[in-house]
């Protein structure tokens, strides 16, 4: 815990850094008064302060404080890496559209990371896809996107 | 007019059919998401408001609002009969609420608890009502100066009272600013720190954000954990005796002091409401010793005020503009989409709004209280479902609110990323509560301090011209300094570590 503590220390230094370097090359101050670059340099420089303010904690505390697992066990990881993939595939909604990416979405999470059975995996996957699509196309007004590609399109998906 | 004619107008507007129905679902929904784990009252608010975008904003708020204070309701359920409580606030009332269930008193626990509940949102509301008046017509005379120092106050309360480390909420807080600087520039338009991005032009989305800290970010560190099976304890009869009823009004008109109290300061947690107000009774009490083996105090005064802290925490929003939790800055983000700036404003410019939705609180506490006990049956048969598919349906309903906001996939990937990094910083302690609000704030912090130095041709000291200015500017510098009292320090260590047990 120790380690990935410092670790994120650093991120944020260069992150405070990154956004400093940045915020010079905006506009620091105009004749009117402060530009855009005024508000985030103060906000970097911050952020850079406090950053290094812990990690010197952080050395302080080196040894003193109980140490604990930042990392998950290997199960919940896999677990953790599922759900992150799974998000991260829906990207693909503006391509297949909601109700395939959705059915799909649903299928991977209840049967690959909630060991659901095949059926109840269907209908709610189904109820889920086609119909929170039509629920909330049209009773809502919320209008969630069809697929782009024609051959899919055909077929009202 | 005065608050009472106002108020009567605000009941003709929330007592249109749209407008009750949308309390009722706000109320259902929010009971909902209290029962269920794995989703607070944040990622559930901001998860609704994209449904809100083809209402009117009257009814979109009373909708979110009482998704807000149903939520309370919801967490006792689990609290009492499963030892589980589905909201932080409602964690104290295990102790108690448990004991009475295994005692067979579960029905008792949950009907007092309700009744705390609806009298405890109702004189919160009723504060409301009162300070408005006086609130809006001091906040109408504050200038951007005032502003800025208001809401460096209100951070810097979050900050100092939001988990244990000072550094680590500062930094949180630093963090939600700085999200708040992608997109333009307020003043001048220059577009800052979009990578070359369109869809950061506008800025970060509140709502994807937020959805991923609190969303995602709560079902990945529940992936982690086995699932243990919930064992339910069995339901009696919801009838309390006049015992009963005597000893809770002592416990139920503290608990709506403490609550409605709290409420008001930003950065107070509604589970340090629930807490205080378990000290108190216990400190009331002939027999202390008897809490935690099934005394009604114990449920009657936590539940009370986490439900008076709910409704009081929309105090400082409608009468000053501070929200005064992340679930709070929800709801201003989604007046802010909707074209309105809570605030003194909204009661000058759009009474029928403000009134309108104050007025529905009372009629939502009404139906919360007249339709949850009845409704026990279904939320302990929801609670049933297994997790695995309880988080597929939360997920599912995640990418749909982050899409929907601007029908946009790069909203679902930016949630995405803010769960992963919700998860990394919850394992590391790190508060996400300043995060959310500074963000939501920033925009608002950032035009007044360049107003205010533009007005003095770039010259600090126009922050000690304004009395006012001047006192929020000491109050900002005591809060952010007491942590380095030992009293402070040990008061605040204490309270986060009973809510760490909690």
């Amino acid at each position: 815990m120790q380690r990935i503590q410092q670790i994120a220390a650093v991120c944020f230094i260069a992150l405070s850094g990154y956004v400093i370097v940045a915020s010079i090359r905006m506009e620091y101050y105009t004749k009117l008064g402060p530009g855009p670059g005024f508000f985030p340099f103060w906000l970097g420089l911050i952020m850079g302060g406090l950053s290094i303010a812990w990690l010197i904690q952080l050395a302080r505390l080196s040894g003193k404080s109980k140490d604990s697992a930042f990392l998950p066990e290997k199960k919940g990881g896999y677990q953790i890496l599922s759900i992150l993939l799974a998000l991260s595939a829906t990207a693909v909604m503006d391509v297949i559209g909601f109700q395939l990416t959705m059915f799909l979405f649903m299928i991977f999470l209840l049967r690959v990371v909630g060991r659901t059975s095949l059926w109840t995996t269907l209908i709610i996957a189904l109820v889920s896809s086609v119909g929170v699509f039509h629920l909330f196309g049209r009773y809502l007004d919320v209008q969630l996107p069809a697929s782009s590609l024609k051959m899919l399109a055909a077929f009202g998906l | 007019m005065d608050a009472f004619s106002n108020l009567m107008m605000g009941f003709s507007v929330a007592m249109l059919p749209q407008h009750l129905m949308l309390a009722l679902a706000g109320s259902i929904l929010g009971t909902l998401i209290g029962v269920l784990p794995g989703i607070g009252p944040a990622a559930g608010t901001a998860m609704l408001i994209p449904l809100t975008f083809s209402m009117g904003p009257t009814g979109a708020i009373i909708l979110l609002t009482a998704l807000f204070y149903g939520t309370q309701y919801g967490g006792t359920i689990t609290s009492v009969l499963l030892n589980v409580p589905g909201e932080a606030a409602s964690a104290i009332t295990c102790l108690d609420g448990y004991a009475m269930a295994k005692q067979g008193r579960a029905g008792v626990a949950l009907s007092i608890a309700a009744i705390g509940s609806f009298i405890g949102g109702t004189f919160a509301t009723m504060c409301l009502v009162v300070a408005a008046g006086p609130l809006t017509r001091l906040a109408l005379q504050f200038g951007p100066v005032e502003f800025f120092t208001l809401v460096l106050l209100g951070i810097s309360l979050l900050m100092g009272l939001a988990g244990k480390s000072m550094i680590k909420a500062l930094m949180m807080g630093v963090f939600g600013l700085l999200l708040a600087m992608i997109g333009m520039d307020p003043v001048r338009g220059q577009t800052r720190f979009t990578f070359g991005t369109m869809e950061l032009m506008d800025g970060i989305g509140f709502v994807p954000v937020i959805m991923g800290l609190f969303g995602v970010g709560e079902i990945l560190l529940n992936a982690e954990k086995p699932f243990t099976q919930m064992v339910l304890a069995k339901m009696s009869s919801l009838i309390p005796t006049r015992q009963d009823v005597r000893d809770s009004v002592g416990p139920i008109a503290r608990g709506s002091l403490i609550g409605t109290l709290l409420g008001l300061v930003p950065g107070m947690t509604n589970s340090a409401s629930s807490f205080l107000s378990y000290i108190a009774e216990r400190k009331c009490s002939s027999h202390p010793e008897r809490f935690g083996t099934g005394m009604l105090a114990g449920v009657a005064g936590p539940e009370t005020a986490n439900n008076a802290h709910a409704n009081g925490a929309l105090i400082p929003l409608f009468t000053l503009g501070i929200p005064a939790s992340p679930t709070v800055a929800i709801i201003m983000g989604a007046f802010m989409m909707h074209g309105l700036i809570p605030g003194p404003l909204l009661f000058r410019d759009h009474p029928t709004v403000a009134w309108g939705v104050i007025a529905s609180f009372y009629i939502g506490n009404v139906m919360l209280l007249v339709l949850n006990l009845p409704l026990i049956g279904i939320w302990v048969k929801l609670l049933k479902v297994p997790y695995g598919i309880l988080s597929a349906i939360i997920l599912s309903f995640t990418v749909l609110g982050a899409y929907s906001v601007n029908n946009s996939v790069f909203d679902v990937l930016v949630m995405t990323l803010f769960g992963l990094l919700g998860y990394l910083l919850k394992k590391m302690d790190f508060p996400l509560a300043p995060a959310v609000l500074t963000l939501i704030l920033g925009p608002m912090m950032e035009r007044s301090l360049r107003t205010s130095l533009e007005m003095s041709q770039g010259s600090f000291g126009i922050f000690l011209e304004s009395p006012v200015a001047v006192v929020f500017l000491v109050m900002t510098v005591l809060v952010l300094i007491a942590p380095s009292f030992a009293f402070f320090r040990q008061k605040k260590q204490s309270l986060t570590a009973e809510e760490d047990l909690l």
